[in-house]
C-alpha cells in the first residue's frame, strides 16, 4: 500500500466512524502534508490506518449521527426446528429505520435460517415478523441467472418494482459503481468471479430502495477494496433511514453495526453490541 | 403485464445462449424421426413429435430448476407468483415455437404425404403440452436428475403403450399422437377432435398444476406482516 492508498483508507475509516466531514479533510490533509513534507512509510510515521483512524476518533470525537427512526423490523420469538434439532429458540430483533443489526454466531447456529424467516422465506415454528415497508433481500449465494447479463438483471429485478427498462439499468449500474464495480459490461453472469457475482447480488437486493435490507453474508469473496466499499455503501443507506440486518461472521466489524443479535446457543436474546461507536446510542 | 413479458423474455433470452441445449432440442427430435425413417412414414412422424415434447419438458425442467433460487427474490422485488410462472411458460413455448418451425418443414422437404395443417396442430399440441409438463416435474422435484429421470419414464411409457388402450389417454402426449394420426393416416375428424381436446384438457390441468406449486412456494407466510412505512 503506497502512500496515497493509505490516505484513502484513513479518509474511508474516518468516513465510517463518522467524522464530521470537515474535520476528516483536515486531518487527511494534515497527514497528507507531513507525508510529503517528511517522507517516510506512512505505515512507519502514523502506523495502520484504522489504528491511526482509531486514535483520532478518540482525539476529535465523532459527528451525532441520525437518530434511529420509527421500528422497520421486530421479529418476535423465532424458534425454528428441524426434526429433533432446534435450530433457533425465542430469537428477537428489532430493528429501527437508520440502523445497522449484526446477527452473529457460529456455523449452524441459525443465522441464514433466521434471516430466511425475518424475509418470509421459510415459516419459523414459533413467533413472527413485522416489516414496515419494502424487504430486499440478499442470499449467500445464488440468486442470480447464470445466462443474463447484470443489466438484464437489474431490468428484471427493475420490472418487479413497475420500473421501466432505461431507468432501472441506471440505476443498477450506479448502485453497482458503489462497489467499486462497472456493471455495463457483455458479460454472462456464469462468467463473472465469485466476488463480482456476489456484488451483482448484493445490487439486486439493494436496486428496489427496500426500507429493510437483509443480507445473508454477503461480502464472500470481496477483495479488500470492495468490502471498505461495501461498509461505505452501508453507512449510506443506514444514513439514508434503511435499516440493515447483515449476517456475519467477521467480529472486527461489530464496531460498525448499533445492534447484536448473538445466535450463538445460551446467548439467543438480542443484546446490545457491545462496543458501540460513531455516535450511534 | 410488464412483469409477465419480462419473465418471458429472460426466459427465451437464457434459453437461446445455451447453445448446446439448443443443439440438443434440435438433434432430439431429428434422431427421432430419422431413426423410424426406412420404416413406415406415420411412426417417423409421431416420434418426431414425441421427440419435440420430450425435447421441450426437458428444456421446461431445466429452466424451472434454474429458477428455484431467483423466483423467491424476486417475489420479494414485486412480482407476484403467476408473473413467474406464467411468464417462464410463455417464453418455453416461444422457444418450442421456434424449433418447431424446422420440423414442421421436415417431412414437407421429405416428400410426405401428410396434412400439413393437422401437422401443425399436433407440433402446437406437443409444445404446448410440454411446457408445463416440464415445469410441473421440475417443481415438485428440485432435483435435476431426478427430474430427467421421471421425464424418461414418461416418455418411454408414451413410446411403448397401446394407443388404443384405455391407460393411454392419461399419459400427456396421447393428444399428439391422436392428431398426428389424423394428419399421416388420412383418419376421420373424430382423431383430430379427441386429440385437440385431449390437448388442452392435459395443457390447463398441467398448468393448474404449476399454478399450485408456485403459489404454495411462493406464497407469503403467516408469521410475516407487513405494514406501511409510517
Amino acid at each position: 500500500m503506497n502512500a496515497d492508498d493509505w490516505l484513502r483508507t484513513l479518509a474511508a475509516e474516518l468516513h465510517q466512524r463518522r467524522v464530521a466531514a470537515d474535520a476528516a479533510r483536515h486531518v487527511v490533509a494534515e497527514a497528507a502534508t507531513h507525508l510529503r513534507e517528511g517522507g517516510g512509510d506512512p505505515w512507519v510515521v502514523f502506523g495502520p490506518p484504522q489504528q491511526y483512524a482509531g486514535a483520532i476518533v478518540e482525539s476529535i470525537g465523532t459527528a451525532p449521527g441520525p437518530r434511529p427512526g420509527p421500528v422497520r423490523l421486530h421479529a418476535r420469538g423465532i424458534t425454528k426446528r428441524y426434526g429433533r434439532r432446534t435450530v433457533l429458540h425465542d430469537a428477537t430483533l428489532t430493528v429501527r429505520a437508520g440502523q445497522i443489526a449484526a446477527v452473529i454466531g457460529a456455523n449452524g447456529c441459525g443465522k441464514s435460517t433466521f434471516l430466511r424467516i425475518c424475509a418470509g422465506l421459510i415459516s419459523p415454528d414459533a413467533g413472527d415478523v413485522t416489516v414496515s415497508g419494502q424487504l430486499g433481500y440478499c442470499p449467500q449465494s445464488g440468486g442470480t441467472a447464470d445466462f443474463l447479463l447484470a443489466d438484464e438483471h437489474f431490468v428484471l429485478v427493475g420490472a418487479g418494482q413497475g420500473v421501466a427498462r432505461g431507468p432501472a439499468r441506471r440505476a443498477g449500474r450506479a448502485a453497482a459503481r458503489q462497489l467499486g464495480w462497472e456493471a455495463g459490461g457483455d458479460v454472462q453472469a456464469r462468467h463473472l468471479s465469485g466476488g463480482t457475482r456476489q456484488k451483482l447480488n448484493l445490487t439486486m437486493s439493494t436496486l428496489s430502495q427496500p426500507d429493510v435490507l437483509l443480507l445473508d453474508e454477503p461480502y464472500q469473496g470481496f477483495d479488500q477494496g470492495t468490502y471498505v466499499n461495501f461498509w461505505d455503501q452501508l453507512g449510506r443507506l443506514r444514513d439514508a433511514g434503511t435499516a440493515i440486518v447483515v449476517v456475519t461472521h467477521l467480529l472486527n466489524q461489530l464496531d460498525r453495526v448499533d445492534t447484536v443479535l448473538d445466535l450463538t446457543p445460551a446467548q439467543q436474546t438480542g443484546r446490545r453490541a457491545p462496543a458501540v461507536q460513531g455516535g450511534h446510542p | 403485464m410488464n412483469r409477465l413479458v419480462t419473465v418471458a423474455e429472460m426466459t427465451l433470452r437464457e434459453l437461446l445462449r445455451r447453445r448446446g441445449v439448443l443443439l440438443l432440442l434440435l438433434l432430439m427430435p431429428l434422431t427421432f424421426y430419422l431413426i423410424r425413417r426406412d420404416a413406415y412414414l406415420g411412426q417417423s412422424v409421431r416420434s418426431l413429435l414425441l421427440g419435440v415434447g420430450w425435447a421441450v419438458s426437458t428444456a421446461a425442467l431445466f429452466a424451472t430448476t434454474a429458477a428455484r433460487e431467483l423466483e423467491p427474490r424476486l417475489r420479494l422485488a414485486g412480482y407476484r407468483p403467476h408473473h413467474l410462472y406464467l411468464g417462464r411458460m410463455l417464453g418455453l413455448w416461444m422457444v418450442g415455437l421456434v424449433i418447431s418451425v424446422p420440423f414442421f418443414l421436415l417431412p414437407m422437404v421429405d416428400g410426405a404425404d401428410l396434412r400439413y395443417g393437422g401437422l401443425a396442430a399436433a407440433l402446437l399440441c406437443s409444445v404446448g403440452v410440454a411446457a408445463p409438463f416440464g415445469m410441473l416435474i421440475g417443481a415438485l422435484l428440485p432435483r435435476e436428475l431426478e427430474g430427467t429421470l421421471l421425464l424418461l419414464t414418461v416418455v418411454t411409457v408414451q413410446m411403448l403403450i397401446d394407443p388404443a388402450g384405455s391407460g393411454a389417454k392419461l399419459t400427456p402426449f396421447w393428444s399428439t399422437r391422436e392428431i398426428a394420426t389424423w394428419a399421416v393416416d388420412h383418419t376421420d375428424q373424430g382423431y383430430l377432435a379427441r386429440g385437440v381436446l385431449h390437448g388442452l384438457a392435459v395443457t390447463a390441468l398441467l398448468a393448474l398444476g404449476v399454478a399450485a406449486v408456485a403459489n404454495v412456494r411462493l406464497r407469503r407466510r403467516r408469521h410475516l406482516r407487513h405494514l406501511p412505512v409510517g
